[in-house]
């Protein structure tokens, strides 16, 4: 009977932390479909911010920007940043703690630092912001995400594919081809899509390298607020929202492979 | 295990594909631009600022493209200008950061030779104290403070900031969010300047707010509209631009220049220090003002139109607008906003202070 109780407690708390966190988020939807262009009374169901949103010139801009800095940024910390994991998990050297706690150390620096230092950099070197300094901004910051999931996945491989590989008189690169890769791969994608992730979400850091026509879409997000929350910035978020969580569910999905063969492993 | 990486591979490639289609697309624009010699535009604004049907006229008349990019406050403008510098060649900035802008050598002065069109705005908004000579700017939407009021619950007319105190309007008075906002409204209340650092003015209306603050439903800028529209709110003070929105989907709703004076503000165009296009920037200037193309304009912006010009062409609708029309009457009451430097200091004080009172 207490246990009952209990648990029932547990859940209610836990359901009390769930609206918390996505009540704001299911708002902020249910008000993109309001009918009035006030956030203020539901007046009727609708679709016509959506559409707003499709014949904005403004808006397919930012969104091409994000969606071109983001593929290319993927792109690039992706490989790059697989052969640095691969680096780092085949080989011993000096100091390999040190560079390893380098090279994750942008993921603890507060963004608005990182931002702050690239633009002094880039002003200091006179480069010119725009789309070029937002694409290696981008990088720099996906790539520690990209060298950590996939590490991940290599921590959890077996070594003895690859050397029985080579027993059998494989190359290096057929043993790389037909071994290494196929088995790195759901990392490697799971490190892709968070890389894509976070170069569309980002804002902070794209705030300070953004330039003439490299609007992305959370800067253009940001600026319209100054006119007043409408329900077609609604809109936006929450197409910018569905797209990240999707994203991240298909990240999550590949994610459960390395852990489970690891305890196979085991 | 297969699949599901198959599936990933799958949705990637169509990301990737779909990426590559926008980029093209991008890439084909960008080809034509060198081909045809196209000039580009590097507008740095507020977001949703122009008809965008104004500015492809533009495109099309002069054969150029306009970037378009967009920030959210002054502050963020001068930092992108002071660090990147010269990257944009046209922008807008309000009323105080031109004065800052200015001191600071960061703007270009106009050749008024390219821009003729600047003798169809009115008369006192050509040269105003923020830019005295009106060599670096010209000004593009400007607003008054005002008092609005919801003519179902107020049924006396305001006239003066002193009829924000009336008790019976308890829990109903909304001031805007800002410390320069309420304190200066204070200040005119009692006949200062609302630039004014004189310690005894400031304390005067700081006792005034004291006794308003029980009133006080919220200090409020992003959602006042929609408190006024959905009636929470009677009386506050408001931007004449907000309150023309405001009555758009609320008749009852009201809006004067008290007779003490307010605060006036403006965003202009201005041209940053070696702008690559100055001449294409100025072309954009003087074509704002063409007075059709201003009426198109600010009817789609929804801000009062400084174009003496553009009346004719100009709908029923806007020309009657109370909001726009009180605020033309007024421009003489309005006294711009100055950096008052350290000043602010004890502002920002009394500002906590009073938001701390419940």
């Amino acid at each position: 009977m207490k246990k009952n109780w209990r648990s029932s407690a547990l859940f209610a708390y836990s359901l009390a932390i769930l609206a918390f966190l996505y009540l704001p988020l299911l708002i902020l939807t249910l008000y993109s479909f309001n009918d009035s262009r006030i956030n203020a009374v539901w007046t009727g169901f609708t679709f016509k911010w959506y559409i707003a949103l499709l014949h904005n010139q403004r808006v397919l801009e930012a969104l091409t920007n994000s969606l071109m800095i983001a593929a290319v940024s993927t792109f690039v910390s992706t490989i790059l940043g697989t052969m640095a994991a691969l680096a780092l998990n085949r080989y011993t050297y000096k100091y390999k703690a040190v560079i390893n706690g380098l090279l994750y150390l942008p993921i603890l620096i507060p963004e608005i630092v990182m931002g702050l230092s690239l633009l002094v950099l880039f002003s200091q070197t006179s480069v010119p912001l725009g789309k070029v300094t937002l694409i290696l901004a981008h990088i720099t910051f996906c790539l520690s995400f990209v060298i950590i999931t996939v590490n991940a996945r290599l921590e959890g491989m077996h070594k003895d594919l690859e050397q029985a590989a080579s027993d059998l008189y494989a190359t290096p690169w057929q043993t790389f081809r037909y071994i290494t890769f196929p088995l790195a791969l759901p990392g490697i994608v799971a490190g892709a899509l968070i890389a894509f992730t976070l170069s569309i979400d980002d804002f902070v850091i794209s705030f300070f390298v953004a330039g003439p026509n490299s609007t992305t879409l959370p800067l253009y997000v940001y600026a319209m607020v100054k006119r007043g929350i409408s329900p077609e910035i609604n809109a936006l978020s929450t197409v910018l929202m569905f797209a990240t969580i999707s994203l991240i569910i298909i990240a999550q999905v590949l994610q459960p492979q390395h852990t489970s063969s690891k305890k196979e492993k085991e | 295990m297969k699949k599901r990486i198959r599936l990933a591979l799958v949705g990637l490639f169509t990301i990737a594909l779909l990426v590559m289609g926008c980029g093209s697309n991008t890439a084909k624009q960008s080809v034509t631009n060198e081909k045809g010699e196209k000039q580009v535009l590097n507008l740095f604004s507020w977001a949703d600022n122009f008809s965008p049907e104004v500015l492809a006229a533009f495109e099309k008349k002069y054969n150029c493209k306009i970037n378009y990019d967009v920030f959210a406050n002054n502050e963020e403008l001068l930092a992108k200008i002071q660090a990147g510098g010269a990257q944009y060649d046209l922008i807008q900035p309000s009323d105080y950061m031109v004065s800052t802008m200015v001191k600071l050598n960061l703007l270009e002065k106009l050749d008024k030779t390219k821009i003729p069109n600047m003798k169809n705005i009115v008369k006192p908004l050509q040269a105003p104290s923020y830019d005295p000579t009106g060599d670096y700017s010209v000004i593009y939407t400007w607003g008054m403070t005002g008092i609005v009021y919801n003519k179902k619950y107020i049924t006396e007319t305001p006239t003066s900031w002193a009829d924000l105190w009336n008790p019976e309007y308890k829990g109903r008075v909304i001031l805007l969010n800002d410390s320069r906002e309420v304190f200066g409204m204070a200040l005119k209340k009692n006949g200062f300047s609302n630039n004014s650092t004189n310690k005894d003015q400031l304390d005067k209306a700081f006792a005034d707010l004291k006794t308003l603050a029980p009133s006080i439903l919220a200090y409020d800028t992003d959602t006042i509209k929609q408190k006024f529209i959905a009636e929470e709110a009677w009386i506050g003070t408001m931007w004449s631009g907000d309150a023309s929105f405001t009555y758009k989907d609320n008749k009852n709703i009201g809006f004067v220049i008290p007779k003490e004076g307010t605060l006036i503000w403006a965003d202009t165009f201005a041209i940053p220090k070696g702008a690559k296009n100055k001449e294409l920037a100025e072309k954009f200037i003087n074509f704002m003002y063409e007075p059709k193309i201003s009426a198109q304009n600010y009817e789609y912006i929804g801000y009062n139109d400084p174009n003496e010009k553009a009346r004719e062409f100009h709908s029923k609708e806007f020309l009657s607008d109370p909001m726009l029309k009180v605020a033309v009457n007024d421009v003489k009451q309005g006294e711009w906003l100055k950096d008052i430097g350290d000043g602010l200091t004890l502002y920002d004080r009394y500002w906590t202070e009073l938001k701390t009172i419940k």
